[in-house]
């Protein structure tokens, strides 16, 4: 049995083979992991489709792999003993998950390398008026996908085009149409800017330095990062949250909430609070879809958590929030982090968002200005609460604030649309009932 | 009559039509192969490539034999049994057009014996020895291929005033045998000709033989044939040609004088018409260009949207290997691939002694196009094998992209010029730089490290010449 690359989320081709769990020989039984893929959103593992002994892993840890590309063999059910495992051939299996290795790094580099190169608008030109050099099965490729090999560079000697030469093109094409409206509901405009990226410098010039690949995570939330700071129009909206209250009904209810084995935080008592806002001001649970000029409201309240993992920022969804009570946010929050951590969290688990939070608070600081998670319009970002002396019925008394940034798309929100919605917020978590926190 | 069914046919079973036909077979399509003449294989097997390259071995074993002497080799007078020889030749064609109706069977290729004639742009009627056919197809390939130009002036009706088809039947040695037309056709069949005994003269017209081809290329050639013939006389005209008897007088005009001479027999070679009349194209919505041929596009597709043209009935290099690549992107093009002749090398292969070979752009082309190139050549003197075979007239160049390095065409002259131009075309499809070839290794000693070595001496390095490095 074949094992190809199955499809694992919509918009997602492939992505870059990180682990390898199984070595050639090996048994395995259906839905055992095989192997860890990392893509533009995950680290996620790919389950065997059946059972049997691996005869042949047809990729190397490192190797950038794509929908339908041929991952291992797997013959019969098990009834071979691991005999034929050579272990010197074996892959690193259960060597630490460690990106961008020394053996992997030939390719991966060499197509940044191209990539990088290609970023330049190439355009083949010959004195002597003949096509650009390229071997007959590669210009039958082209001609397939109506790829025009004057704009592909080749790498080869007198700049003969090969197929990973066409391969980095495409992936240049993809990126740079990446850059471009997003698929799912288009929230900003064809106006988003096409990145050039800046001109090489040469930094050993000022002393020694050390290159590391982009992982493909990195890749991604850079790409998402510009597109939204490029195409979205944003106010950031400050606002500070007394939480004495909060927090005191925090210790009060903890210990019951420890019981059940979940941990109340403050994130959690954000996210209670945000749906019931959302709820109220559908607009800042929207999406702006340019092309039909509409603006669409969902009817469902899915918030993204951004958590800050070893390989970066991955922001899983909590799903149905306005449906959940306190302990079953707390609950889910809690294990929804961890799982994103192990980097065990599945593609499907990080779309779909309607709105973000994003709390530093854990680590430090005061208020900070995020950027909105485009196709959402919205982002609410906390920081640290501190004790400090605030106005208090004409008195100056301690109090816990919470520094809370709202950052809005304004083509979706107006100014007072926005205050009104973060003023609910605030007042949700300065003003939080009680009896929401009662366990049945 | 009820009409046959088919998805395609095929009309015209030479290496164009049965390859379209085979391949369009294999591609799952149900395929009808119309052929007028009981063996299949066309020009190319019944009246062009294959007989003509057998009576050409023959000729080199006589020219070998006589060239021997030297070695302390002598054969007596060899005796040609033209029966013998003829049968020879025979056999091979059938044993080939046999192999072909074989695989069109394998295929389940359903062949039509007759000949074809479009009554609209989906029904072929055939005329075959039991009657009329009418076959009616979603897509046609016309492949009816060329015949030999006969101007009228030279049709006398006369026998002894030969096409490269009669010429090839071989009816008996003339003593002397005027050709003319000194194009790769006439040349050939002088060739064989000359080694079988007659005194041969060639006539051209233009100041050349081998018109178009790089002249240092031809020289080798030229050289050999004015051994081998009586005669080359170039810029020279037939005008007037007369049966005089058991001979034919033919008047010429040279140098603007009047010559008559008397000859046995002449072979007319001054090029080839597609057989195009009485196909009933007038039915369909094909077109043709003010030389007759038909009008097609890069992916072989006529005006006709149902009707592709493939080989000699589209002009041009009249060469089996076009027509066969030709049929298969024709074939690709009906299943709706992205196929196309776009940049595709057709070697060409003229099979004189010594043989010329060539690929990609020709020097001559790239002068009368302004194209800077360079040139990196090789003379077979210098190779080991070419001595061994007593062959060095010979030489083999590679043209050179300066900037580049990239091969764009590759020239042989020489023996076995035919089988090593492959390579040459390799390197041009792949794109190869001289550098490329420079750096592979050939096996020694053969005529093949030539290539090497013209690579080589591009850079001024080949090992066996000595020159002095491009400052």
């Amino acid at each position: 049995m074949d094992v190809k690359l199955p499809q694992l989320a919509e918009g997602v081709e492939g992505g870059t083979v990180v682990n390898i769990l199984v070595a050639e020989g090996q048994e395995v039984k259906k839905d055992q992991a095989i192997m860890e893929l990392e893509t533009q959103k995950a680290v996620g593992s790919i389950p065997s489709p059946g059972s049997g002994i691996v005869t042949k892993i047809h990729v190397k840890q490192g190797m950038e792999v794509s929908v339908g590309q041929l991952l291992i063999s797997i013959e019969g059910s098990g009834v071979r003993t691991a005999a034929a495992a050579k272990p010197s051939q074996a892959p690193a299996s259960s060597a630490a998950p460690a990106p961008a290795t020394e053996t992997s790094a030939p390719r991966t580099v060499a197509s940044t390398v191209a990539t990088g190169k290609t970023a330049e608008d190439h355009r083949y030109e010959s004195k002597s008026g003949v096509s650009p050099p390229a071997p007959p099965s590669i210009r039958k490729i082209a001609r397939e996908i109506g790829l025009d090999l004057t704009r592909v560079r080749g790498s080869e000697s007198g700049g003969r085009i090969n197929l990973g030469d066409v391969r980095a093109h495409i992936q240049r094409l993809q990126d740079i149409a990446g850059q471009g409206p997003s698929h799912s509901g288009g929230a900003h405009g064809a106006t988003a800017a096409i990145t050039t990226p800046s001109e090489s410098v040469d930094f050993s010039k000022w002393g020694p330095v050390r290159r590391e690949k982009l992982s493909p995570l990195r890749r991604t939330v850079s790409r998402r990062m510009v597109e939204s700071w490029t195409s979205i129009p944003k106010i950031n909206q400050f606002w500070d949250a007394d939480i004495t209250s909060l927090l005191a009904l925090r210790k009060r209810h903890a210990a019951a909430y420890e019981k059940k084995g979940a941990h109340l935080t403050v994130t959690s008592f954000l996210l209670f609070v945000l749906a019931r806002a959302l709820k109220k001001h559908p607009r800042a649970n929207s999406s702006l879809d340019e092309s039909s000029q509409e603006i669409i409201y969902k009817d469902y309240i899915h918030i993204g958590v951004a958590v800050d993992t070893e390989g970066g920022l991955i922001v899983p969804i909590l799903r149905n929030v306005d449906q959940k009570n306190l302990l079953q946010l707390s609950e889910e929050l809690h294990a929804l982090t961890e799982k994103t951590r192990q980097r065990k969290i599945s593609i499907e688990e990080l779309q779909g968002g309607t709105f973000t939070i994003s709390n530093q608070g854990s680590i430090g600081g005061s208020h900070f200005t995020p950027i909105i998670y485009a196709p959402q319009v919205a982002i609410l970002g906390v920081g640290q609460g501190q004790a400090k002396p605030v106005a208090v019925d004409g008195k100056i008394a301690i109090r816990t604030i919470l520094p809370l940034c709202l950052a809005y798309d304004h083509r979706a929100l107006d100014g007072a649309d926005a205050v009104r919605f973060l003023k609910d917020v605030v007042a949700g978590v300065e003003g939080f009932d009680e009896s929401n926190l009662k366990l049945k | 009559m009820e009409p046959i069914s088919t998805e395609i046919v095929v009309l015209g079973a030479g290496p164009g039509g049965y390859a379209a036909a085979f391949y369009a077979a294999d591609r799952g399509k149900k395929v009808i192969l119309v052929e007028q003449n009981p063996r299949l294989g066309g020009i190319c097997l019944n009246v062009g490539c294959i007989p003509s390259k057998a009576l050409l071995h023959a000729a080199e074993i006589l020219r070998e034999a006589k060239d021997s002497a030297h070695r302390g080799i002598e054969f007596g007078q060899p005796k040609i049994d033209l029966d013998r020889l003829r049968i020879w030749k025979e056999s091979i064609l059938d044993k080939l057009g046999q192999g072909i109706a074989g695989l069109a069977k394998q295929r389940g290729v359903q062949v039509v014996h007759g000949r074809g004639h479009f009554e609209d742009s989906q029904t072929l009627r055939v005329e075959t020895s039991d009657g009329q056919k009418f076959i009616r197809y979603e897509k046609a390939v016309i492949a009816v291929g060329s015949k030999p130009a006969m101007p009228n002036a030279f049709d006398l009706g006369n026998k002894r005033v030969m096409t490269s088809t009669e010429a090839l039947e071989l009816a008996d040695i003339p003593h002397d045998l005027l050709v003319v037309g000194g194009g790769y056709i006439g040349m050939e069949l002088g060739t064989v000709y000359a080694a079988l005994g007659s005194n041969v003269v060639v006539l051209e017209a233009l100041p050349s033989i081998l018109t178009g081809v790089d002249p240092d290329l031809v020289r080798p050639v030229a050289r050999a044939a004015q051994k081998a013939f009586k005669e080359i006389r170039v810029n020279t005209k037939v005008q007037k040609m007369a049966t005089a008897g058991k001979q034919i007088k033919v008047t010429m005009e040279i140098d603007k004088q009047l010559r008559e001479e008397l000859y046995d027999r002449v072979l007319v070679s001054v090029g080839r018409a597609p057989n195009l009349a009485d196909l009933g194209l007038d039915n369909t919505k094909v077109t043709k260009d003010d030389k007759g041929f038909i009008q097609c596009n890069d992916q072989q597709q006529t005006e006709d949207p149902n009707i592709y043209a493939i080989g000699d009935v589209n002009g041009g290099a009249l060469l089996a290997h076009r027509a066969a690549k030709e049929g298969r992107i024709a074939v690709e093009a009906m299943l709706g691939e992205a196929s196309a002749f776009d940049n595709v090398i057709i070697p060409a292969v003229v099979y004189t002694d010594p043989e010329v070979a060539w690929c990609g752009l020709t020097e001559t082309e790239a002068k009368a196009k302004n194209i800077e190139i360079k040139v990196g050549k090789f003379l077979w003197g210098a190779s080991g094998r070419a001595l061994t075979l007593d062959r060095t007239d010979g030489l083999t160049k590679l043209i050179i992209e300066p900037e580049t390095e990239r091969i764009l065409g590759v020239g042989i002259a020489g023996a076995r010029a035919g089988d090593l131009i492959s390579e040459g075309v390799l390197a041009v499809e792949m794109g190869a730089t001289a550098r490329d070839l420079a750096e592979t290794v050939h096996p020694h000693p053969t005529l093949s490290e030539t290539l090497m070595e013209a690579a080589e001496s591009f850079y001024g390095t080949a090992t066996h010449t000595f020159s002095r490095r491009p400052s």
